[in-house]
């Protein structure tokens, strides 16, 4: 048995715990620590595809509805990236791009890549895998500033003539970004020390 | 079989996940991580009076935050203002529920509830009262800590004022430099304190609670 395997991070007061089969709950502030290894891997799996169902809507569905004097205008999120960049302003369509479209995508691909990388005992470095589960944990709730984007200016373009509405497409974005941050939260990183038979590196 | 103590001497980097021992500091010194170099402990006398301070700060800026305008545009003499009020009214009128009431809970309710549960708790832990009620707050703490995101709300803010420059005349209220503030204290606080520290000082203060 792996010495290491046996410690264990309290996810809520970050204690060190020693646990063996007795013991399933934190020494100090008693929250269960031990959970189903195989309940945490489906549940990160279930609100994963979640997110994944929920960012087709998010991107087809117009994010942002304007209507001036009568004639409404829908902006999808690539549509308004393109939009922003046309009209010369790289730098917010850049922080717009970066935060709506490669956070989202870079999270799913990692959280995948962590699930495979436990399933299948992929041959990669664990302090690696650490980094990549702490960067997910990171860099989450950056993909919601599109939404808060909208919301404000439908706020704040609140006229007669002129309105700016928070479309359907923000709704399954919002939706998305909370699924994902579930998804990272249900992730148990005992997950990536937990591998069965090769534990050909493990001290005496 | 380890005894708590042991473990007590022991910490798991947040990172990397490597297990490191821990060793006594001087005061003012920081430890860090072998691996990736990240902050792991710190010894900072008086620590609870400080962050108390700045905790007492970020709570009266959060409010003139919430309670003031952000920022008022005017276009061509029509002038709208954005405060929590008219957020409130918007999200009733336009029937977005779902979206206004995440938007509301991210931006409004959990860092409330954050700002004054650390209130609460530093108050306590240096009147050295309350040991379960401490506790409680504590992992009340852990569990909305990832869902407050006033930082990521002033980000946003910055680009939808970009976005209006080129229509609007933009005008700077007293809350939009508090939410400023705000963070700033909230930055300083989180690398004054981590949340292994502030458990580490409720077992030396309360020692260990059973259920």
């Amino acid at each position: 048995m792996n010495r290491e395997f046996e410690y264990i991070r309290c996810h809520i007061c970050e204690a060190v715990n020693y646990v063996n089969d007795k013991n399933t709950k934190c020494r100090r502030c008693h929250e269960k620590i031990v959970q189903d290894l195989k309940i945490s891997y489906h549940k990160t799996l279930a609100f994963l595809i979640t997110a994944i169902i929920f960012y087709i809507p998010a991107n087809i569905y117009p994010i942002l509805i304007s209507k001036q004097f009568g004639k409404t205008t829908t902006n999808t999120i690539i549509g308004g990236i393109i939009h922003l960049w046309e009209a010369g302003s790289y730098p917010i369509a850049l922080i717009i791009l970066l935060a709506s479209v490669f956070v989202p995508l870079l999270k799913f691909i990692l959280i995948i890549y962590l699930l495979i990388s436990t399933k299948y005992n992929l041959n990669s470095s664990k302090i690696d895998k650490h980094k990549l589960f702490y960067i997910t944990e990171v860099i989450g709730p950056w993909s919601m500033v599109d939404v808060f984007v909208v919301i404000i200016l439908s706020v704040l373009i609140h006229f007669s003539g002129i309105q700016i509405y928070p479309g359907d497409g923000a709704t399954a974005f919002g939706l998305m970004v909370f699924f994902t941050m579930m998804s990272a939260l249900s992730f148990d990183p005992r997950l990536i020390k937990h591998r069965k038979g090769n534990r050909s590196n493990a001290k005496p | 079989m380890i005894t708590e103590e042991e473990l007590d001497n022991l910490i798991i980097c947040k990172k990397c996940h490597t297990l490191h021992k821990r060793v006594p500091l001087p005061p003012n010194k920081k430890a860090f991580c072998s691996k990736c170099d990240i902050l792991l402990y710190q010894n900072n006398p008086n620590i609870i009076d400080k962050t108390l301070a700045l905790v007492i700060s970020a709570a009266i800026s959060l409010f003139v935050a919430f309670k003031f305008t952000i920022v008022t545009i005017d276009i061509q003499g029509l002038e709208q203002s954005l405060t929590l009020y008219a957020l409130f009214m918007v999200i009733l009128e336009q029937h977005q529920y779902i979206v206004g009431i995440m938007f509301i809970f991210l931006i409004f309710i959990f860092p409330i509830t954050i700002i004054f549960s650390m209130l609460i708790l530093l108050i306590l832990m240096k009147l050295k009262k309350g040991a379960y009620l401490t506790h409680r707050l504590l992992i009340l703490l852990a569990h909305i800590r990832p869902w407050s995101m006033v930082d990521i709300f002033f980000i946003s803010l910055l680009v939808a004022m970009v976005k209006l420059f080129d229509y609007a005349y933009i005008e700077l209220g007293v809350s939009f430099v508090a939410l400023i503030f705000t963070l700033i204290l909230d930055i300083i606080i989180t690398k004054n304190i981590s949340f292994y520290e502030l458990w580490d000082l409720h077992t030396k203060i309360y020692g260990h609670i059973d259920e």
